[in-house]
Order: C-alpha cells, then sequence, then structure tokens
C-alpha cells in the first residue's frame, strides 16, 4: 500500500512531488481507487491535495474563466458562473460517470487520468481551453491540445502538478453541443462523443470539434464554414473528423463500428449546436 | 386482475390482498440485515488464489512466502484439502466434479486453488500474491464445438452425487465432454410430407451472460463444540447442510446453516458457492473464517448457460405447425452444476408452446474449460425461447400472416397435450397474449416511419415447467397473544416470500396484516425445502403453509369445541376467533389458548410436508405423461424505435403478462413481472459475457453493463393472468421467471419488423443491428 | 492509524483509522452503519452512497481521512417520518431492498438542489444507481411522491 502525504500548502505538495520515491498526486481519487483495488497502480506514494488551499476556486478573468484542479466535476455542472461563461463545458461535464462519481472526481485529475474516452477533454479542446502546472521548478501552461500526448499519456511532467484550467469564455453568438454516444447501457462511457462549437468571429465562421473515445487521445479539429449551410457544414464536419478516427476496438464495438458511431456523433453534435444557434 | 370479494361480516380476505412488502421501511432505511450485517465471532478473513490458467496439471504449490507474512493465519491448498478429506472434496447438485481448492488439475481460468487466512484482509490478499503455482499446460476447450469433438477432456471421469429425486438417474460416465443429454421424439419429424410445407430455420445463440445481484455471495462458518455453523446467501439451504454434511462426512445435526434475506440471487447463489470452501476451512483449522466475494470475483462463481440451438419449425399448406426441431447445446463450462436439469427442462419446451405433432429435439450439457454456469432466472429456458419465438415469427411472416393471430391459433390450450406428452392445465398462453396485444394497441395501424428512427412492433410467449419433483415442509407456531411464526426454508431475495406466506396463513386463520412473521432460514429450526428457486415455492411451500395453517385451524377448532361443549363442526375460525354458532359465542384465539394452557405465552405448533411426484420421462422418447407439476405462462409485446444511424434499439413500450393461477399479491406479483422484463431487456440489448481465451474480459461494473433507470421503457405495464391452478395454493403458482421468458424474442421481433433483419445472436448491440441492416442492404 | 472525527447521522465518532481505508469499511465496521454496501467497488452501482456534507458520494471509492470532520448522512440516519423514506414505503419502491438505501439517499441529494425534478431530471440523477431487481419504475413514482411532500434533510 502506498504512503499517503497531505501537504498544506503547495509549496510543500511540489516539493514531496519532488523529492518522493514514485509519486503520484490523488485528486478525487475515483480512478486512484479502481487502479490500486486493480493492482495496477505502482506509485510508493499518495500526494493528497484536498487540504492546500485555493485548489477549489472558480474566478472569472478577463479571457473566460480558470478553474481550480480540486474543483468536484459536479461543480462545472451546476455553477452558474460556468454555465454563462462555457455552457459548452458546463454540458460536457455533466455527462460525466454519474454524480456520486462527479461529487468526488476532481477536474485536474479527469484531465491528468488521460483515458481517451473522457467527456470533458473534448470541450477543452474546443474552447482551447490551458492547463496550468506547477512544480517544484516553476509554473508553465499547456494548452489542452498540446495536454494528451499518446495513450494514457499527458504533458504532466515527473514532479508536477496541475493546478487549474483556464477556460476562454465562449465568444457571444457562438453555439455549441456535446453529444456522448454510447453502445451498450444507456448509462455507459461513450463509444463516441463529440463536442462541437460553431463561432463567428470577424466574419469567419468556424466549427471546432473536440472528439472522445475514437483514437488512443482525444481529438481536436477546426474547420472554417463560412458560408456553408447545415448540409454543407456537416459534410465537412465529418470529412474532417474521419482522418483523425482511429478507433480501439474493445467489448463496446469493433473499429469498423466505432468508426461509424463517430461520424454520426460528429453529425449529431454539428446539428445540435446549429439548432442552438437557430434557437438563441 | 381479479380483487377477491370481501368475506363475510366484511372482512378483507388476505389472499389477494396488495399487503405491503414485509420490512418494507426496514429495506428503505436500510435497517434490514443481510447476511454480511449479521453478528459472527471474530473471524480470519480469506482471499483466494485463482487460476491464472484455462486448463492445466497442478505439478506444484509453494506457499512459504504467503506463509511467512506477517498476520498470516494459515494458508490452505487443495492438495491439503484433498489429503485430508479425499474424494469427497468434490461437490456438485448433480455431478460431483466441484472441488472447493483444485487439488490436481484446474479447469478454468479463476479456480480457486489456495486459500490464506489472515488477520485482515489486506494481509490475505498480498500472501496470495506470494503464492506460486507451477503448472503443466493442457489443451482448453474454450467452446461446445471443441468439446464435442472429443478431442480434449474437461473430467477425466465423472461421478453422481445423488442428492436430487429428479437427478436420481444419472450414472457415472467417462471421456466424455456431454455430461447430460436429453432427447424429445414426438412423432416422426423425417415422415412429415414436404409438399406444400414452409419450412424457417435458424442458429441461434444466447451468450453467458452475469447475475449481478447487488449483494456480494458472503459466507462465514465456524466451529462451535463439535458442530460447524454457516452463515451464508444462499437460497438452498437444506442443499448447502447436505452437501457440507457429506464433504465433511458430519451427520446432518452437526452442520447448521442459516441465512438471512438476500440482496438479489436470480440463481446465483445456490448449490456450492463459497460454502464447501469456507466449511472445509472453518473445520480443518478449527477457526472462524469470513469469505466475502468481490465484485470481480463473483463474476467468476457462476454464470447463465451461453447457448446455441439450431432449429426449425414448418407449416403445412394450411397453416397448421407440423413439425419442430432444435439441438440445444448449452456450455456448462468447468462444472455440470446443475446443468442437466437445464437441459432437461428446458429440451422440452424446445418446440415451443405450441400444438405441435412432430418434434425432434436434443439437448446437451457440456463441459468446457470456462466459470462454471448454474441457474439463471428462467433455468436455461429463455435460451430455447429465443429460438422457438424467432423461429415461429418468421414462420408466420412467410405464410404471410399476422404474427400474433398465427401464434394465438397454434398456442396450446387447456387440456391440449405439450410436444413432450404432458395435459397443459392453468396455463393460459392465450390469455396472455390477448392481455399484451391489447395493451400496446397490436391491431392498431402506427407509423413505421421514414427516416433515421423506425419503429417495430414484435410479440412472444413462454413456456416454463416447474422444477417437479420436489419437496417442501412448513411449521406455523401460533403464540397465545394471536401472532405467528412460520418456519420454513425459504429464502426472500426480493420475490417476496416473506409478505406471500404469511398472507396464506393469515387468510386460513383469519389474521391480521402484519400478524405473522417468517424466520429466516435456520436448518437448525426451518425444516427441508428443496430449493427456493425456479419459482417453485409460491405453489410448493405455499402448499405446504397452506396445509400447517390448516392443521392449525382445527386444532383451535378443536380447543373451541371443547371450552365451549359443542360439535366441533359446529365451529368456525373468524377474524376475532374461534365461532361456535349454536353457543352464539366467539372465542379469541389468545383467550382459547390461554384457558386450555393457563399461561400466557404458550404456543402451538402445526406442520404440514407437500412434496410433489411426476412420471419420469422416457430416456429414448423424453416424454411422460406428467413431466411437471404446473406450467408458466407468459407473454410480451413490445413497440421499440431502432436508430438506424447507430443500430441502437430503444424499447418505447412494452407489456409483460404472466398466468400466476391466482395472485396471492398483485402489487408483488406485477413488480415480479417488471423486474424481470427489465433484466430481459439488458439480456436483449447488451448484457453478455464476453471471453477471450477462456478468461472473462469484461468482469467488473465498469464494463459490464447492467439495465439503468435509462434503459426502463417510457410505458411498462404488468399483466397478471389467473386462470386457477386445481392443485395450488388458493390456485396460485409461482410468478418469478415468467417475464423474462419471452423479452429476448419480442424485442427482436420488432428489429424484424421495424428493419427488416432477422438477428439471430443475442445481445442485439447496435453494432450487431447495424451489421445485419448492412448485410441486407437495408438503411 | 489516527484518529478520525466524524459526525454520522449527528452523532460524533471518534475513529482509529488507517491512511489507506475506505470510507466505505470504516463506516460499516468502526460506526456500524450498515446500510452502506458494497456492491462494485468502482463508483458504478451506488449501494455504497452517503451524503457527506450533503453531497452523494460513493464511499467505496473514497479514503476515509480525507473525511476528517464531515457531516455524514446514511440512511439508516434519516429522521422516523423522513419524506423520502415515506413515499418509498407508500410506493412499494423496494425488491430485494439492498440497492435502496442509495436510491434514498440520491433522492435526497436531488430534491435538495431540485424540488420539484421532471422524469428526465430524475433520470440524470439516479442514472449511476443500479437496481438489479428492476424496480426503477416505482423508485422513480417515489422520488416523484417525496417531492410532492416536500423531502427536506
Ligand atoms: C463508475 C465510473 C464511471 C465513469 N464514467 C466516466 C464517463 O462516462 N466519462 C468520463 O469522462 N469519465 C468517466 N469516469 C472517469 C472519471 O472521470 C475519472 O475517474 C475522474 O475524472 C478522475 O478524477 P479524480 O480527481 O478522481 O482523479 P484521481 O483518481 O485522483 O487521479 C487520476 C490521475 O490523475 C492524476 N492527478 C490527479 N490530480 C492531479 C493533479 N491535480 N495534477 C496532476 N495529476 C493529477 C493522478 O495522479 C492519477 O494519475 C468514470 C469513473 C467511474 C468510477
Ligand atoms: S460499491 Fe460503491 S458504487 Fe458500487
Ligand atoms: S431492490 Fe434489489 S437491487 Fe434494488
Amino acid at each position: 500500500m502506498p504512503v499517503l502525504h497531505q501537504p498544506r500548502d503547495l509549496d510543500e505538495a511540489c516539493t514531496l512531488l519532488a523529492e518522493l520515491d514514485d509519486p503520484m498526486v490523488y485528486g478525487g481519487g475515483t480512478a486512484i481507487q479502481i487502479l490500486l483495488k486493480q493492482g495496477l497502480l505502482f506509485a510508493e506514494n499518495l500526494v493528497d491535495l484536498s487540504f492546500v488551499p485555493g485548489l477549489t476556486a472558480i474566478e472569472a478573468t478577463a479571457t473566460g474563466i480558470r478553474v481550480g484542479a480540486m474543483t468536484p466535476l459536479r461543480r462545472m455542472e451546476t455553477d452558474a458562473q460556468v454555465a454563462g461563461v462555457v455552457p459548452l463545458a458546463a454540458a460536457t461535464y455533466g455527462h460525466v460517470a454519474n454524480p456520486r462519481v462527479r461529487n468526488t472526481a476532481s477536474v485536474g485529475g479527469n484531465i491528468a487520468h488521460g483515458d481517451y474516452r473522457l467527456d470533458p477533454p473534448t470541450a477543452l479542446l474546443a474552447l482551447d481551453a490551458q492547463v496550468e502546472l506547477r512544480s517544484a521548478h516553476g509554473q508553465r501552461r499547456v494548452p489542452v491540445r498540446d495536454f494528451f500526448v499518446d495513450f494514457q499519456l499527458t504533458a504532466v511532467e515527473h514532479g508536477e502538478l496541475i493546478t487549474a484550467i483556464e477556460i476562454p469564455a465562449q465568444p457571444a453568438g457562438s453555439a455549441s453541443s456535446y453529444v456522448k454516444l454510447s453502445s451498450l447501457g444507456e448509462n455507459d462511457w461513450p463509444s463516441a462523443s463529440a463536442a462541437a462549437l460553431l463561432v463567428t468571429e470577424a466574419g469567419r465562421r468556424t466549427l471546432r470539434l473536440g472528439i472522445g473515445a475514437l483514437a488512443p487521445i482525444p481529438q481536436f479539429v477546426s474547420v472554417d464554414v463560412s458560408g456553408h449551410d447545415l448540409e454543407t457544414t456537416v459534410e465537412a464536419a465529418k470529412a474532417a473528423a474521419d482522418p483523425l478516427i482511429d478507433p480501439i476496438p474493445d467489448v463496446r464495438g469493433s473499429v469498423t463500428y466505432k468508426r461509424r458511431l463517430g461520424l454520426v456523433a460528429v453529425e449529431d453534435a454539428v446539428r445540435r449546436a446549429w439548432k442552438d444557434q437557430d434557437d438563441d | 386482475m381479479t380483487e377477491t370479494a370481501l368475506r363475510e361480516g366484511g372482512e378483507e380476505p388476505a389472499v389477494g390482498a396488495r399487503w405491503q412488502r414485509a420490512a418494507a421501511r426496514g429495506k428503505v432505511r436500510g435497517t434490514t440485515k443481510y447476511v454480511a450485517d449479521l453478528p459472527v465471532p471474530p473471524c480470519a478473513q480469506v482471499a483466494v488464489y485463482r487460476s491464472t490458467r484455462p486448463h492445466a496439471r497442478i505439478l506444484a504449490v509453494d506457499v512459504t512466502q504467503a506463509a511467512a507474512l506477517p498476520g498470516v493465519q494459515a494458508v490452505v491448498t487443495g492438495q491439503d484439502l484433498f489429503a485430508l478429506l479425499g474424494e469427497r472434496l468434490l461437490t456438485g447438485p448433480a455431478f460431483a466434479d466441484q472441488p472447493a481448492l483444485a487439488y490436481d488439475r484446474v479447469r478454468y481460468v479463476g479456480e480457486p486453488v489456495a486459500a490464506v487466512l489472515a488477520r485482515d484482509l489486506a494481509t490475505a490478499r498480498a500472501a496470495v500474491d506470494l503464492i506460486a503455482v507451477e503448472y503443466e499446460d493442457l489443451e482448453p476447450v474454450y467452446d461446445v464445438e471443441t468439446a464435442l469433438k472429443g478431442e480434449f477432456f474437461v473430467h477425466d471421469v465423472l461421478r453422481p452425487s445423488s442428492v436430487f429425486g429428479d437427478l436420481s438417474h444419472l450414472r457415472g460416465k467417462r471421456d466424455t465432454n456431454v455430461c447430460y443429454e436429453y432427447n424429445l421424439r414426438t412423432g416422426d419429424v423425417d415422415a412429415v410430407p414436404t409438399d406444400g410445407v414452409t419450412t424457417v430455420s435458424g442458429e441461434f445463440w444466447s451468450p453467458p451472460v452475469a447475475h449481478v445481484p447487488i449483494e456480494l455471495p458472503c459466507t462465514t462458518a465456524w466451529v462451535e463444540d463439535d458442530r460447524l455453523e454457516i452463515l451464508t446467501t444462499t437460497q438452498t439451504p437444506s442443499y448447502v447442510r447436505q452437501a457440507v454434511a457429506d464433504l465433511l462426512d458430519l451427520p446432518l445435526n452437526k452442520v447448521r446453516v442459516r441465512t438471512s434475506v438476500l440482496g438479489g440471487s436470480f440463481g446465483s447463489k445456490m448449490y456450492d458457492r463459497l460454502e464447501p470452501l469456507a466449511a472445509a476451512l472453518a473445520w480443518s483449522q478449527q477457526t472462524a473464517v469470513r469469505l466475502v466475494a468481490t465484485r470481480e470475483e463473483a463474476f467468476l462463481l457462476t454464470t447463465r448457460h451461453g447457448a446455441g440451438v439450431t432449429s426449425s419449425m414448418s407449416a403445412d399448406a394450411d397453416g397448421n405447425i407440423v413439425a419442430a426441431t432444435a439441438d440445444v447445446a448449452y456450455d456448462t463450462g468447468a462444472f455440470a452444476d446443475v446443468g442437466p436439469r437445464i437441459t432437461a427442462k428446458s429440451g422440452m419446451v424446445a418446440a415451443g408452446p405450441y400444438r405441435v405433432e412432430n418434434a425432434w429435439i436434443r439437448s446437451r450439457c457440456i463441459y468446457t474449460n470456462k466459470p462454471s454456469a448454474g441457474p439463471f432466472r428462467g433455468f436455461g429456458v429463455p435460451q430455447v425461447t429465443w429460438s422457438h419465438e424467432s423461429l415461429v415469427d418468421e414462420l408466420a411472416r412467410e405464410l404471410g400472416e399476422d404474427p400474433a393471430e398465427f401464434r394465438r391459433r397454434h398456442l396450446l390450450r387447456e387440456g391440449d397435450e405439450a410436444p413432450m406428452g404432458t395435459v397443459m392445465h392453468s396455463a393460459d398462453f392465450v390469455g396472455c397474449l390477448d392481455a399484451v396485444t391489447d395493451e400496446i394497441g397490436w391491431t392498431t395501424p402506427y407509423e413505421k416511419g421514414e427516416g433515421r428512427w423506425r419503429r417495430g412492433r414484435g410479440v412472444a410467449v413462454g413456456m416454463k415447467a416447474v422444477l417437479t419433483p420436489t419437496i417442501a415442509n412448513a411449521v406455523i407456531q401460533l403464540n397465545q397473544d394471536g401472532s405467528a411464526t412460520l418456519m420454513i426454508s425459504t429464502v426472500d431475495m426480493g420475490q417476496g416470500s416473506d409478505t406471500i406466506m404469511p398472507q396464506i396463513v393469515a387468510e386460513v386463520l383469519h389474521l391480521d396484516e402484519g400478524s405473522v412473521r417468517v424466520v429466516a432460514a435456520d436448518t437448525d429450526t426451518t425444516p427441508y425445502d428443496t430449493i427456493t428457486a425456479g419459482s417453485r415455492s409460491t405453489y410448493h411451500t405455499g402448499n405446504a403453509v397452506r396445509a400447517a395453517a390448516e392443521k392449525m385451524r382445527d386444532k383451535l377448532v378443536d380447543l373451541a369445541a371443547q371450552r365451549l361443549g359443542v360439535a366441533a363442526s359446529d365451529c368456525k375460525v373468524t377474524s376475532g376467533g374461534v365461532m361456535s354458532t349454536t353457543a352464539q359465542e366467539t372465542v379469541s384465539i389468545s383467550d382459547l389458548m390461554h384457558g386450555h394452557f393457563g399461561a400466557r405465552g404458550t404456543t402451538l405448533t402445526a406442520e404440514a410436508n407437500f412434496t410433489t411426484s411426476w412420471q419420469p420421462y422416457d430416456h429414448e422418447t423424453g416424454r411422460s405423461r406428467q413431466v411437471t407439476e404446473h406450467w408458466f405462462a407468459g407473454a410480451v409485446a413490445v413497440e421499440i424505435l431502432v436508430d438506424t444511424m447507430t443500430g441502437r434499439v430503444k424499447v418505447e413500450q412494452l407489456a409483460v403478462a404472466g398466468d400466476v393461477g391466482r395472485a396471492i399479491n398483485p402489487t408483488l406479483v406485477e413488480q415480479q413481472l417488471t423486474g424481470a422484463a427489465i433484466m430481459g431487456i439488458g439480456h436483449a440489448l447488451f448484457d453478455e459475457l464476453v471471453f477471450d481465451q477462456g478468461q472473462i474480459v469484461n468482469g467488473t461494473l465498469l464494463d459490464y453493463q447492467l439495465p439503468s433507470v435509462r434503459d426502463v421503457p417510457a410505458k411498462l405495464t404488468a399483466h397478471v393472468i389467473e386462470s386457477a391452478h386445481r392443485t395450488g395454493p388458493f390456485g396460485a403458482k409461482g410468478v418469478g421467471e415468467t417475464g423474462i421468458l419471452a423479452i429476448a424474442p419480442a424485442i427482436a421481433n420488432a428489429v424484424r419488423d421495424a428493419v427488416g433483419v432477422r438477428i439471430t445472436r443475442l445481445p442485439l448491440s447496435p453494432e450487431r443491428v447495424l451489421e445485419a441492416m448492412t448485410e441486407a442492404g437495408v438503411s | 492509524m489516527r484518529m478520525l472525527n466524524l459526525t454520522v447521522n449527528g452523532r460524533v465518532h471518534d475513529v482509529p483509522v488507517d491512511d489507506n481505508e475506505l470510507l466505505l469499511d470504516v463506516l460499516r465496521t468502526k460506526v456500524g452503519c450498515t446500510s452502506v454496501r458494497e456492491g462494485c467497488g468502482v463508483g458504478a452501482c451506488g449501494a455504497c452512497t452517503v451524503l457527506v456534507d450533503g453531497r452523494s458520494v460513493s464511499s467505496c471509492l473514497a479514503l476515509a481521512v480525507r473525511h476528517d470532520g464531515a457531516e455524514i448522512v446514511t440512511a439508516d440516519g434519516l429522521p422516523g417520518d423522513d419524506a423520502v423514506v415515506e413515499a418509498f414505503v407508500e410506493c412499494g419502491a423496494m425488491q430485494c431492498g439492498y440497492c435502496i438505501p442509495g436510491f434514498v439517499l440520491m433522492t435526497h441529494e436531488l430534491l435538495a438542489e431540485n424540488p420539484q425534478p421532471d422524469a428526465e431530471q430524475i433520470a440524470a440523477h439516479l442514472e449511476g444507481n443500479i437496481c438489479r431487481c428492476g424496480t426503477y419504475p416505482e423508485i422513480c413514482a417515489a422520488v416523484t411522491s417525496a417531492a410532492a411532500r416536500g423531502a427536506r434533510l
């Protein structure tokens, strides 16, 4: 059993991460506990962030909002500020697992977990969020679009922890939607997911797409859809998404099926975002 | 729904009343104690080393490191137990083929090989990781096709265990993977003229699935003086006592098996689960041990048989069903468990609930190197229903007939002889079918849709025989204050026996709601009962309970007659006590007993036995004039939507009907029907244990899918059909399985209706539906 | 081992716990709340649900030592006339009963946030709780009935 450490401030946490053998940040612990039970976790030391002050704040910034790494996922779905500034993120976080897991799991632990099927990264990719990291050596920021490096591998380096995620506000007049398709029970992990954000800026219309569960890491693509109608937008979105789809076969579907399902998720997300825009 | 008329004096009858479920409030607040919540002596916690090989000889088990770990009290291997118990180590309800710990050979990935007893679970688990086993791999048999080739055998020799009456004909055998074969020969399918005959056929597959009651299996065993006490999650306490007594060579009165209400079971907590191992450990170590399966381990303990059915159905030019064939193969995994019974009882109904003159059925139970399969709600029948209800639907379509109307024309009716030779009674298939088709408006036209979502409707009918012969006993203790205690070994797992058995007592003795309490099964006090399973308890134990209550009534009448100096025939039991018409007097139970015994708090007991008999089926033809004590009849109708882009099936409406003879408690009956339907939706759409080289791939609740509130149809209705059984208690029969039999084929028939594809493999996963549509060129 | 201070159903408990112990095990074995049960151990069934400071948590995934000073509510500690309990009892929302305390607590959380939930909101809140007996129709009816009674903790 790994040893648990409960630092009281960020510096102490960073020092522990720098100095301990095989340390692992303990966020909400929902993923870590499962790995422990499955005998798949080999860390010797767990550094629990729950007593580090300042990691659960949701603050407005000049460009959007900043969310502390230990903010429970459920607050992302229920917080009025999040829903107002980044409705796509609020909607997407609300799709994770179930309310109990969302009450416990943290925003930082969620992306650090790095599972390719996670819901939130799709929205964070579309919204161009930045991940704030800290270590004994200082602080750095990594765009979410560079954060997922390889299968279950993220940009978090040894000795680092995530302190916050900054999400730029959804531009005025934008429209968005998140679609999660499961292939077994309705309440399952996604077999394909897509977050679509339609933005009109300086006369140009862009569709930003984050897609999940369809490749070893979450994927992002942006498509210029200026002058397109709904049908051509859908076609353009599918054409752009297709090369990014590289599914991992499992009990939830074969490569062929997931590929098909992925394109449906993209299409559904675009149509709903389009409708969202018409409704506004 | 029929409501019973008030009894004389405006008194509410107990049978037919919607009494609140026993312990309702305790269940809601969580104060009801399940097995794991009950106090036990301080125990060694047990963790189990499980085989990593599907089929191998055990060359050596090295436990030195494990035994040296601080906190470890003992490490016990299969070889240790074998040295102590010899062949007695092998138990099982049909064949003695299941070792509490494997000693010479492992037969599936996950089979227990050694057990660690430690002061806490974490230590026990850590020690398990230190056990090293040396194996010599044997050729694994992963599926029934390979098993039937007979090149490699899962067991070399089979020895019957001779516990149950219906399995007393089993004989020992060797060098085969087929542990049982049932054959039905009615008429002569080969002699049916082919002229003008329409035949449909198919190869149907139902995958193995897991029961997943939310309560995990838990067994505690300890030695008290020279006796073994076991507190365990079991639906078969009487069986467990016998199995453990055989295992340890103890007299029955030195083994005490207790249980509590169960947090669901569905067939998973039956026969030999954790109990033989717990018993062997406690007895050999003379200590108290506690075994609790993790969810992952529970997946390895038992499964539902994956089953393949190659079958056909033929109709002549007039649309009469003239022949049905079915070759059924049940994959029983490493152990027979009760597979032979399942094989026979499902085989005999594999032609469906129809008038069929010529039937050929072969049903086999086949060993493979996988976790053992056992009973699961429906007892093998859903797998054959999947076949006959798909075939009959397709046959109707081929003949251009309405699938519901076609069935209605051919369904067995009261007095008809079913293909296996037994005459039907109290099995109102037509009534069930009418109820569900009426409910969904079968004959009113509906929009199938042309866009992405297509609508379809389907029906299916199910038929199952109750386990026969079996034995039930009941003891009623009437207390001087007029309350009563009922001693039966029926286990309430949610089906509601603790509610309806008191209703039967109360009906006979005119007692009030809440005045009869059922004692949790305890082999020291509650009498023998074959099993709580196969929906048999309402009828069998219900009959024993009713008979015991009637004996009690006679005792009360005699006491009153004595006291009042009147003839017994002048007295009758009413809600106020025993009434004499001549004496114009009613004596309350409490006065009567006080008067008789001269003390308060006294008790009066009455007991009864109810044993059914049968005509064993002929081993050549599989036929019997009385193969079962009674039948379960059910029907399902659904309306579904198919998403043609994703292949996902959404059940919009489902109506399920069951003939229960007489509903002792209509609310509980309806709940059994809808609950089974929801479970059935999972089996139809996504429930499936996936194996890779004999290893379960999705054996956690993160991957194994169960229906959630999201999978429930917007409209779900239960329809209780009551065609009273002549020998049922107040006409009643059971219902636990009826609702599940026909769910999957009803949904598949609706998919056929919606998008024109016939899918013969379960589950109807979106991928499978989409694939079938692509193959058929439907878009 | 260290001492953990927990307020469980209004009563204060000081219990010695190991760093790696789960809240589920501490509540069951050291506080005696057997209404909290393990069904899956991975957050997927809800049998182990407790309310921590009003929020539902899977105690099978929760480290006990993180909850020092927390206010915990379990179903067996609900007041005798609790509206949610009453609603479940009256709607017959139980079969084997094993999963039900978890649903009761989820219902409390839902109604505290949203006193009049519609069917979709009820489903969204309960979708991660599994009732293998399939009591969902009765459970949903009970939630609606509890809402009508005005459930309060
Ligand atoms: C039953 C169930 C169903 C689920 N279904 C879904 C689903 O449908 N969709 C979905 O998206 N997810 C799903 N999940 C996964 C869930 O989202 C993750 O478990 C959760 O987000 C992880 O967050 P956590 O804070 O608990 O992480 P932890 O378990 O604490 O940590 C996870 C990883 O992140 C690291 N970490 C944690 N915090 C930090 C930090 N601040 N800085 C650096 N590294 C850190 C840890 O070291 C560890 O490697 C499900 C989980 C469960 C249990
Ligand atoms: S046991 Fe915790 S959610 Fe299932
Ligand atoms: S009532 Fe049995 S699991 Fe829900």
